[in-house]
């Protein structure tokens, strides 16, 4: 399994790896797509984060003299029916998208981890149980685990996210155990072993280091796919619930209906959810080359 | 290699059955329940009436003797009746298939015949700005969401052809249907196809680093035999896998375009049959999609086995 | 004898004047429709939505209906369907319809007296009856004592009072004669009429296909030889689809006013027609629980709402103000604007009204730095939730912080009975615009649609009173006062009546559009296309 030592590697590459700085540079000419999308990702988040300075309007208040604004002027990318700012609305989507990104992908990742540490290390029939139920949840695609899913709990934020980490959680569970297993039998593990470390101790403080590149390439995988799940379950109407400016809500629903008066309600929000996931998977692809150089491309 | 198929056999029956009760029991934690639709759609707040539905549809009775039941018809074939049509669930599922079946083998085609040819391009000619160019498109084809692409889709040829290309009326031909689904099928098939492509790309690089194809090289085979023959067959093998995933995995992307191009396939069937809360209808419908997947991951292994002798399945 | 010939001569006038379009009308042709959503059922008697109404009210013949050529249903303005003829005793109690012969079920069974006995013993709660399971309307026929037949032909239902209305909510797009030996599970899925057109088809998702009688008992109707409604749950995808002249006809009220500009531009020949939807929106106040236990601040809220941005936003100022009733001119009962600016929080001066409410709301404790927080509950779908986003707003005026709870459409009433909410934003409709039609079904105390189980015997005696009542005049007082007092009492309290617009291609011709109620009208006998 690929144990990080990516300092050795800029090394063999030949780069000064003495400041922070300069080996982002490096990285950033080494996979300059992965550049790109590291800086989507940066802005995205930053949006979020700072959504309350950024945003001219407020996103939810509503103005009968605006409805249906043209961007530009006081509204720079339009107001929507309800004579919101879509601006304002887009900024402060980008806080949903990112609670239900990094919530879906943690919790899901938190719960395939313990399964996937647990099922290597303790086998047996819990082994044989776990593997049998996440054989069950991955035969259903995605969306439609988190169909149902959401349906079940009801729309509202906290249960998007648990909608859509459950049926994250098998694909990370898969990656913990694999490796768990062919790490138990490594020399190191023995010696923890031989000097009386508890099991349990052992696979968090030997193991799950260990794990870490593999599963950082998959979470970073599963940010955008969240991103575009949660959009698709609020198109959908399952997700979050208005007047919350999630972005999938956004282009259900009131914006298709304008879509030949006000076509802009229609292009923002989309295109925010694309740039953001496109972010994701060019930063994901790059993370993949330097942390997993066996897939290296 | 007996004693292995059995086995797999078992293991995709033990899956069907926990998908199964998994279902159930999710969709009765699913707060209110048809009759409670039923009667809210008549605006109507008398319990009296809601537990008449109940009963009606025995909903009231132990949830165990309902899961009995549902399993008993399933394993006989009998689907229940559907609890807004009254109908039977075979009945209002069957026609829908095909239909959607079209779709997804449609969308599927356009991935193919997009993602295998630009992945090998892109392969052979890694790092060069048509290698760049193509993996950025194949990135945005994974990062669009479908139903924004088909909503486009539909403003522009309304805006450009003055035309709406929706299911409006049954096809009159094979063709007409064909021509139908083929704009929806692109908005599915354009992310697959950039997940192929992606795939065909990375499994050719390896192949072209092998020391076989070395061989072949300094064999004097010329450089574009190399490419498309000896490397392309080899790198096919995992390209065939996740065709076939994709193929069950496609329902994901139909629920959505289905509901943009408003077609009357099976998918968006499923999303309304889970508003309405028709339980027949969800669960042998999930039953259906978790059926494929598990059929389908299980002739992949086959697939493997067959055309790779290396891979061999002891236990 | 002279009057006798002026009655012939008149007769024949009319006649002519009847029959001579007539030349002009062309039989044959498929008139498409689109249409909205899933209808839940095809069985009018079951169901109470304009989705069940517009595309079934055609395969349905009622006793008598409001006649079908007039914009505005009034009950001077029935005529005969079923019932050829139809006669009161003196105290007006009694009422005897003699039916038409000869009339066939699709199935071509005769239509008898039996059959109208047991449609409205069904609707009366008579469990017996298996031609329906559920039955939201049944307080509309409370007042009925007995039905009776005498012969094939003839029909007497005894009131318990005198009821004026009776004979309205009789002529009712709700109100279809059913037949006594189809079972309700058909009747919800391929029901049978005697009306001209049957169910040639209903496929959830697809389409509701109806075709021609062709033993429809009048004689050279229906001019259609289809009518196919197309299900389409993407307004968006609809409007497109009229615009390219995939449908005829728009479903009922689909084109808002925000859309209508885009349709007109697209489609310049479109006949567009605005008319009230008949729902209008109002707060539902839980009066049994904190906060709004208390009366004062039932009454900031009442004094909270201004109107105007309501109507601007959603129907670009074309909504109606008014109270429950329809107001003038297409309602018949509701007050007019004059009457209207009396009534609390309806009055022109807003600030001063919010004023009213701030003082109330500090008297109680609150003020800017300390807002009452609250949640505002709505069923999750956008002609709810967009008018609760603007109460939200609005109520923050008043020093009210509201938190927008979307509850799933199906447990909406549900919870809305349990009393499991503070304020909701509500969408009421009317089936009928007649006081006892949408008193009793929303404020009586025993009726299955008082969803909010409002209970207040003050009013129950008002409603029985106004609903005895002969004179209108007198009536229509009655009908204010009872207005006042539920909005005194915050039941209620109604924001906008809605106004949309229904458009069709210029081939449609002969079809009028009810304008006091989109429940009637759409038996589609005399439409015919022009293709």
């Amino acid at each position: 399994m690929a144990v990080i030592d990516h300092d050795a590697a800029l090394a063999k590459a030949g780069a000064n790896v003495s400041g922070f700085w300069s080996q982002a540079g490096f990285l950033a000419r080494r996979y300059p797509l992965g550049a790109v999308g590291a800086l989507l990702v940066l802005l995205f988040v930053l949006t979020a984060l700072f959504a309350n300075f950024i945003a001219p309007h407020d996103p939810l208040s509503t103005n009968s003299r605006a409805s249906l604004a043209l961007p530009g002027g006081t509204y720079w990318l339009g107001a929507d029916f309800m004579g919101r700012d879509m601006f304002s609305r887009i900024v402060f989507g980008a806080r949903i998208s990112l609670a239900v990104a990094v919530g879906a992908t943690l919790l899901g990742g938190i719960l395939g981890v313990a399964i996937g540490l647990m099922s290597g290390f303790l086998g047996g029939w819990f082994d044989l149980a776990t593997q049998r139920l996440m054989d069950i949840m991955q035969s259903l695609p995605l969306l439609v685990m988190a169909l149902v899913m959401a349906a079940s709990l009801g729309p509202s934020l906290q249960n998007t996210i648990i909608a859509i980490a459950i049926p994250l959680v098998p694909s990370v569970a898969r990656v913990v155990r694999s490796s768990t297993l062919s790490l138990r039998e490594q020399p190191f593990v023995e010696a923890a072993r031989a000097i009386g470390m508890g099991e349990m101790r052992i696979a968090v403080r030997h193991v799950l280091p260990n794990t870490l590149a593999p599963l950082i390439v998959l979470g970073t995988a599963q940010l955008g796919s969240a991103i575009l799940t949660e959009a698709s379950l609020s198109f959908l109407g399952l997700g979050i619930p208005e007047p919350y400016p999630s972005w999938g809500r956004m282009l259900s629903e009131s914006a298709a209906e304008y879509v030949r008066t006000a076509p802009w309600l229609v292009i923002f929000p989309g295109v925010a959810i694309s740039l953001t996931v496109f972010g994701t998977n060019l930063l994901g692809d790059a993370l993949r080359d330097i942390l997993d150089p066996r897939q290296r491309t | 290699m007996g004693a292995y198929l059995t086995r797999r056999v078992l293991l995709m029956a033990l899956t069907l059955f926990g998908m199964s009760v998994l279902i159930f029991v999710m969709l009765r934690l699913v707060p209110g329940n048809i009759a409670d639709i039923l009667v809210d759609s008549a605006g109507i707040a008398d319990p009296k009436e809601k537990a008449k539905i109940a009963r009606e549809l025995g909903l009231d009775r132990p949830i165990f003797d309902q899961y009995l039941q549902w399993i008993g018809g399933l394993v006989r074939g009998d689907l229940g009746f559907a609890y807004v049509s009254e109908r039977p669930a075979l009945e209002e599922i069957a026609p829908r298939i095909p239909i959607s079946a079209k779709l997804a083998g449609l969308a599927l085609f356009f991935s193919v015949i997009l993602g295998v040819p630009l992945g090998v391009i892109s392969a052979v000619r890694q790092n060069s700005v048509v290698d760049y160019l193509l993996r950025i498109i194949s990135l945005s084809g994974l990062s669009l969401p479908s139903f924004w692409l088909g909503l486009l889709i539909l403003m522009a040829s309304v805006q450009w052809f003055g035309m709406i290309p929706i299911y409006t009326n049954e096809p009159r031909s094979f063709i007409d249907e064909m021509l139908l689904l083929s704009i929806p099928a692109a908005a599915v098939g354009f992310r697959s196809s950039a997940l192929i492509m992606r795939l065909t790309r990375s499994s050719m690089l390896e192949v072209l680093r092998q020391d076989y194809i070395r061989t072949a090289r300094s064999k004097g085979a010329s450089q574009t035999t190399v490419n498309y023959v000896h490397a392309l067959r080899n790198a096919l093998l995992p390209v065939v896998t996740i065709i076939g995933i994709e193929a069950a995995f496609l329902v994901g992307g139909l629920i959505v375009t289905e509901t943009v191009f408003n077609i009357p396939g099976v998918a968006r069937f499923l999303v309304e049959a889970i508003l309405w809360r028709d339980y027949p209808i969800v669960q042998n419908l999930v039953m259906l999609i978790a059926f494929c997947v598990v059929v389908v991951n299980f002739l992949v292994d086959m697939a493997y086995m067959a055309l790779d002798p290396r891979i061999k399945y002891a236990d | 004898m002279r009057k006798r010939l002026a009655t012939i001569a008149g007769g024949l006038v009319a006649a002519v004047a009847l029959s001579a379009p007539a030349f002009a009308q062309k039989q044959g042709g498929t008139l498409r429709v689109s249409h909205r959503d899933n209808p839940p059922s095809a069985s009018i008697h079951e169901e109470a939505t304009i989705s069940v109404n517009m595309p079934f009210m055609g395969v349905f013949n009622n006793l008598v209906f409001f006649d079908p050529k007039e914009k505005i249903n009034s009950p001077d303005k029935i005529v005969p369907e079923l019932a050829e003829s139809w006669s009161w005793n003196d105290d007006k109690t009694k009422l005897t319809f003699k039916l038409r012969e000869g009339v066939k079920w699709h199935d071509g069974k005769p239509f008898t007296s039996k059959d109208v006995k047991c449609t409205w013993d069904a609707l009366r709660g008579d469990e017996k009856q298996e031609i329906i399971r559920k039955n939201p309307r049944k307080v509309w026929y409370k007042n009925v004592k007995e039905i009776t037949t005498n012969g094939d032909n003839e029909v007497t239902f005894t009131l318990e009072r005198q009821q004026p209305s009776f004979m309205s909510m009789l002529a009712a797009g709700y109100s279809p004669v059913y037949p006594c030996h189809v079972e309700a599970r058909v009747m919800r899925s391929k029901p049978i009429g005697t009306g001209p057109f049957k169910v040639a088809d209903f496929k959830r998702n697809e389409a509701i296909k109806l075709v021609r009688n062709p033993d429809y008992w009048r004689k050279g109707r229906p001019y259609l030889d289809a009518i196919e409604f197309k299900i389409v749950p993407n307004r968006s995808t609809r409007v497109l689809g009229f615009v390219a002249g995939e449908f005829d006809l728009t479903f009922d009220s689909d084109i808002t006013f925000p859309l209508l500009k885009d349709v007109k531009d697209q489609k310049k020949d479109a006949i567009c027609e605005a008319r009230p939807t008949n729902v209008h929106s109002n707060l539902l106040v839980n009066r049994d629980a904190p906060p709004f236990d208390n009366p004062r601040l039932r009454e900031a809220l009442v004094y909270s709402l201004d109107r105007s941005p309501f109507s601007d936003i959603l129907a670009q100022g074309n909504d109606l103000r008014g109270a429950t009733m329809l107001p003038p001119p297409a309602g018949v009962w509701g007050m007019t604007q004059d009457e209207l600016q009396k009534l609390p929080g309806f009055g022109p001066d807003i600030e001063k009204n919010r004023e009213v409410a701030r003082g109330i709301m500090k008297e109680l404790g609150y003020g800017p730095d300390k807002p009452l927080k609250i949640k505002v509950a709505t069923r999750n779908i956008a002609i709810y939730r967009d008018p609760a986003v603007i109460l939200i707003d609005q109520l923050k005026q008043i020093y009210i912080d509201g938190e927008l709870e979307p509850i799933d459409t199906t447990i909406w009433y549900n919870k809305i009975q349990q009393k499991n909410y503070q304020v909701g934003m509500n969408l009421t409709g009317a089936g009928l615009d007649d006081p006892d039609g949408v008193f009793y079904e929303n404020f009586y105390s025993t009726s299955d649609r008082n969803y909010t189980a409002y209970k207040n015997p003050e009013i129950d005696k008002m409603i029985d009173e106004q609903s005895a009542e002969t004179d209108v005049a007198k009536r229509k007082v009655l009908v204010s006062k009872i207005e006042q007092a539920l909005l005194k009492d915050a039941a209620r309290p109604p924001i906008t009546h809605g106004v949309a617009n229904t458009c069709w291609a210029p081939a449609v011709k002969n079809l009028v559009l009810q304008h006091n109620s989109i429940y009637n009208g759409w038996r589609l006998e005399d439409v015919w296309l022009d293709k």
